[in-house]
């Protein structure tokens, strides 16, 4: 007996070096080997799994079978991470088969589910993910049934290979345990990704996180950066509350890093240029927050024309105040990160900005500005130099929030400053701004450009109709706006010709709606240029019908281009079925005696 | 103002090698997996159906590597003269032929051997333009050669010419566009040098063997000659520069290379980075956003960070039904694809290098399927247009 318990002390040695070779030393490997230390762990299991099959009649069975369970499970998690995958399944199903009788019991609980956790991974990477599933979802059901059965702290599994004194404390297996689950749940999330299964994938993100920091563990930029991300996906469901939370968590946890430097390598310039780039992404997510928040309240207040609706102003606003009286209780426990003083400062954060739907200047003003501080603190490290994507996207976002907050603005005058803001803002990058390399951008800018001039027009048409009379300056005015969105809107279709200059004869799919309704627009703009030269004034008729003789004529030849411009077909019809006769009586005008 | 809306499709060449001599032997016919119809045609002897695919060109075992030059890599580098920027991929598994396709025999010296490959076959021509051109044109026009050899490995850049340099960044200029911040520029005066910086550079890749395959490559290499023309005429002088990218893609069996990994769920076994790809999977929901306003933060994958520079590609590279790990090399592609072919004035092409026998038939398939799709990447431009807007 006592050779035997020399034995196990040996067994319970190498097991301990086998499991510090797989997960120190292997970390070490040379390149050119990368899996030598784990081919060494794999020798020193074996061995021990011979010295557990040779003692097989002298110890207790259901023990026996235990550590034998753990040395299967090992070895599994040995073959798959070098590659070996079959040989990986056979050991861990070996470990499962071994401990099925004993799975909801404290000692075999947590190596249950870890062996489960590793089928999941083995089987996805034999792209079958249906199976890893089902391995995934029932380690779940397990860990749900112990702790509603008997939640106490299990075992883990390396504590089968350890002497008494060494045994771990209650905390530090709850820790071990917990962390297991949180796996499982990070592993159902990537599941029900590959799945399609959205929804769910978000709320297993959202749960991995909520756990990460539960039990703490987690890197605090990484984890800012997951958070922040998550709100993007509440974006896009227009849950803004749950994004707002997201991000306000993400904040508070990013402020995190900067307190705690990290023990491990000293913090160098590299290091202080990431932790630098990572707050601006964190920025750029509160941008998209605010942006998508006024964009999401303006299409509800918007009518038919796109001007707000004050009807539906009033009814909105009625509809909110007798929702909040009711509400107060509504945030759900669930989606709430964090503990009491964690929860504190992510409230408090949360209190700077609404996430309700802003419904007069006033409030959406009050996003803007928040929006737009987000603005600065992103461009302070995405600077044009070095990042000219990274800081154009910012100006574009910028200048949509001055857009959307135009929106809510009632004064004509006022209003048509903020455009001008945006063309201060996007007119000189886009002269910078070299189109070989990027297209794609200089084509939005043109765009927005023309579009911006365009709205400036029609704001300054209307404020001239209000007038007994337009002045000469007004006329200027709207003249110049006019030939700038023109000029914008034909560089943009001229982006689209071919190395030789020829218009393509039919429109790539992508960029169909926005070249005709730049075409529709120019000819639009064509209508609108005031002058008192009638002669002048035919030829601009002139170059009206043209352009919406092509829209017409285009949408003939390419019957699929109709459902794009449905509308501007239809009006478009409808001028080149005008303009000729009103062209006939000027032209009678100018010349009667013909 | 004018630039092309669609750059030109990836040309896509597929080379069949011939077996090695103790499979052929043993195996038969039978032991191969496909069968080449034309020189266009391959047919993959898949069950229950074959399956047919249509490249660009396709060469047979016998095709000699002078064939393979000339109608692979030839126009590529005549455009390069004409100031056109040009790239050639080389992909496949290892032991399918790419080294043989693209350097030539291994242990001599390649750039002599008559089997030397389409590399050094490509310096000598260039070269040789060079030379022509100089003496058509006098004292009028000069060359200047420069190349740098990067590697991207693990999510970083290094410099291949610099072998004690850190990761190098990827940087944007308004002007210039994207580039490597720092990496090494050396001038090239012949082909024998360019072939020489190429081979040293070679040497200084990541590979690595494990006990399922013997070696193999874990980064991308890419070769850049940049070819910078000047000619006086008069008192105007007239510039023009280009590229050619010569790029190796890692080993296509090399699925666990850092984000090429398919349907893997990623362990979070290790201590000190625990669930560190949340955030990818968390970036993929939030991908797909119907169209909504969002912005996605992890731009840490440097091929990611090349596509992003070069948005015009996001969407068409997305392709639906192709596996995510053929998705990120194809992504690599439409990357340098995009990055030249945006004056309209790009040449690119892949080498599609694959093994015959049996044995290798999944990753035969796997390789013409991201040929396959690569042929359909094409330059396209997205422009965000506001919707909303009232027409009246």
């Amino acid at each position: 007996m006592a050779a035997a318990g020399g034995g196990w002390a040996a067994a319970c040695e190498k097991f301990r070096s086998a499991r510090t070779l797989s997960a120190v030393e292997s970390r070490k490997d040379p390149e050119t080997e990368p899996y030598r230390s784990k081919y060494s762990a794999r020798a020193l299991l074996q061995e021990v799994k011979q010295q557990l099959s040779a003692a097989e009649d002298c110890g207790e069975a259901r023990l026996l079978a235990v550590r034998r369970a753990v040395l299967e499970y090992e070895l599994g998690v040995n073959h798959t991470d070098t590659e070996e995958l079959s040989a990986g399944e056979e050991h861990l199903q070996r470990c499962t088969q071994l401990l099925e009788p004993h799975r909801l019991t404290r000692d075999c609980v947590s190596l249950y589910i870890q062996a489960q956790n590793n089928l999941g991974i083995l089987w996805s990477e034999r792209d079958e993910i249906q199976t890893a599933q089902t391995y995934l979802e029932s380690a779940e059901a397990l860990y749900n049934q112990y702790m509603k059965e008997d939640g106490n702290p299990p075992l883990d599994p390396s504590e089968h290979f350890m002497s008494e004194e060494e045994k771990l404390t209650d905390q530090e297996r709850s820790k071990r345990f917990e962390k297991a689950y949180t796996h499982t749940l990070y592993y159902l999330a990537q599941v029900y990704q590959h799945l399609e299964m959205i929804e769910k994938a978000a709320q297993y993100c959202h749960t991995t996180l909520k756990r990460q920091l539960e039990y703490c563990g987690y890197c605090p930029v990484e984890w800012a950066l997951n958070a922040a991300t998550l709100s993007q996906y509440y974006l896009s469901k227009q849950c803004f509350m749950e994004s707002r939370h997201c991000l306000a968590a993400a904040s508070v946890i990013f402020s995190q890093a900067g307190q705690v430097p990290s023990a491990e390598d000293s913090e160098t310039e590299q290091d202080q240029q990431d932790l630098r780039q990572r707050k601006a992404e964190i920025a750029r997510c509160w941008i998209k927050y605010c942006l998508n928040l006024l964009e999401s309240a303006r299409k509800l207040l918007e009518d038919n024309i796109g001007e707000l609706d004050p009807d539906r102003q009033l009814e909105l606003k009625a509809q909110r105040k007798k929702e909040e009286d009711e509400k107060e209780n509504g945030r759900k426990k669930a989606v709430l990160f964090g503990s009491s003083d964690i929860c504190d400062s992510v409230l408090a954060m949360e209190e700077k900005v609404s996430s309700v739907y802003p419904l007069d200047f006033q409030e959406a003003r009050e996003i803007f500005l928040v929006g737009q501080n987000y603005v600065q603190e992103a461009k302070e490290f995405f600077q044009v130099d070095g990042y000219v994507t990274d800081h154009i996207e910012i100006v574009q976002d910028h200048s949509a929030l001055f857009k959307v907050l135009a929106f809510f603005e009632e004064d004509y005058e006022r209003r048509c400053k903020m455009h001008k803001r945006r063309i201060d803002m996007l007119e000189p990058i886009y002269a910078d701004l070299n189109p070989q390399y990027y297209l794609l951008i200089s084509r939005q800018l043109q765009f927005e450009l023309a579009d911006t001039y365009y709205e400036m027009m029609d704001l300054k048409v209307a404020l001239g109709n209000r007038l007994e009379e337009l002045d000469s300056h007004t006329i200027k005015k709207i003249n110049s706006l006019a030939q700038l969105a023109i000029k914008y809107y034909e560089l943009f279709l001229d982006s689209l010709r071919n190395p030789d200059k020829v218009f393509p004869e039919e429109l790539e799919e992508d960029v169909l709606r926005p070249a005709m309704v730049a075409k529709f627009h120019i000819a639009r703009l064509y209508g609108k240029l005031i002058t008192s030269d009638s002669k002048k004034q035919l030829e601009n008729m002139q170059m009206s019908l043209e352009y919406y003789t092509f829209l017409v004529d285009y949408c003939e030849k390419h019957p699929d281009a109709v459902r794009a411009v449905e509308t501007e077909l239809e009006l478009s019809k409808e001028m080149v079925g005008l303009l000729p006769t009103r062209m006939e009586r000027l032209r009678a005008k100018l010349c009667p005696f013909i | 103002y004018s630039f092309s809306v669609e750059g030109d499709a990836i040309k896509v060449y597929v080379r069949v090698r011939p077996p090695s001599e103790g499979t052929a032997l043993t195996d038969g016919d039978q032991g191969l997996c496909l069968s080449v119809l034309s020189s266009n045609t391959i047919r993959l002897h898949s069950k229950p159906e074959p399956k047919i695919f249509t490249f660009d060109y396709v060469a047979n075992m016998e095709t000699t590597q002078e064939s393979v030059f000339s109608s692979v890599a030839k126009s590529i580098v005549e455009s390069c003269m004409n100031g056109y920027n040009g790239t050639i991929f080389a992909y496949g598994q290892t032991g399918s032929g790419k080294t043989f396709t693209m350097m030539g025999p291994s242990d001599s010296d390649n750039f002599t051997h008559s089997l030397r490959g389409v590399i050094p076959r490509s310096f000598e021509y260039l070269f040789f333009l060079i030379e022509r051109e100089k003496e058509k044109a006098g004292s009028g026009k000069s060359f200047l050669c420069k190349c740098s050899f990067i590697e991207i490995y693990n999510e970083q850049i290094f410099d291949l010419l610099d072998s004690a340099s850190a990761g190098l960044f990827l940087r944007e200029h308004i002007k210039k566009g994207v580039f490597v911040d720092g990496a090494v520029e050396q001038v090239l005066s012949s082909a024998a040098e360019a072939y020489q910086v190429l081979t040293m550079g070679w040497r200084n890749r990541r590979v690595a063997s494990t006990s399922m395959n013997r070696e193999s490559s874990r980064s991308h290499a890419v070769f850049t000659i940049t070819v910078e023309s000047m000619e006086k005429n008069n008192d105007i002088v007239n510039i023009r520069s280009s590229l050619l990218n010569l790029v190796d893609l890692a080993g296509s069996e090399r699925q666990k290379d850092t984000h090429t990994e398919g349907l893997r769920l990623k362990e979070a076994g290790n201590i000190n980075r625990s669930l560190s790809c949340l955030g990818q999977v968390i970036t993929a929901l939030v991908d797909v956003g119907n169209g909504k306003q969002r912005h996605i933060c992890y731009r840490d994958s440097k091929l990611t960070f090349l596509l992003r520079c070069n948005t015009i590609l996001h969407c068409s590279t997305r392709l639906p039904g192709v596996a995510p790990n053929l998705q990120i090399k194809l992504t690599f592609v439409a990357a340098f694809l995009k990055q030249d072919s945006l004056g309209g004035n790009a040449k690119t092409c892949i080498i599609a290098n694959v093994h015959p026998g049996s044995r290798c038939f999944g990753e035969t398939l796997s390789t013409l399927n991201f040929a396959q799709r690569a042929k359909l990447i094409k330059n396209k431009a997205v422009v965000n247009e506001d919707t909303q807007g009232n027409v009246s």
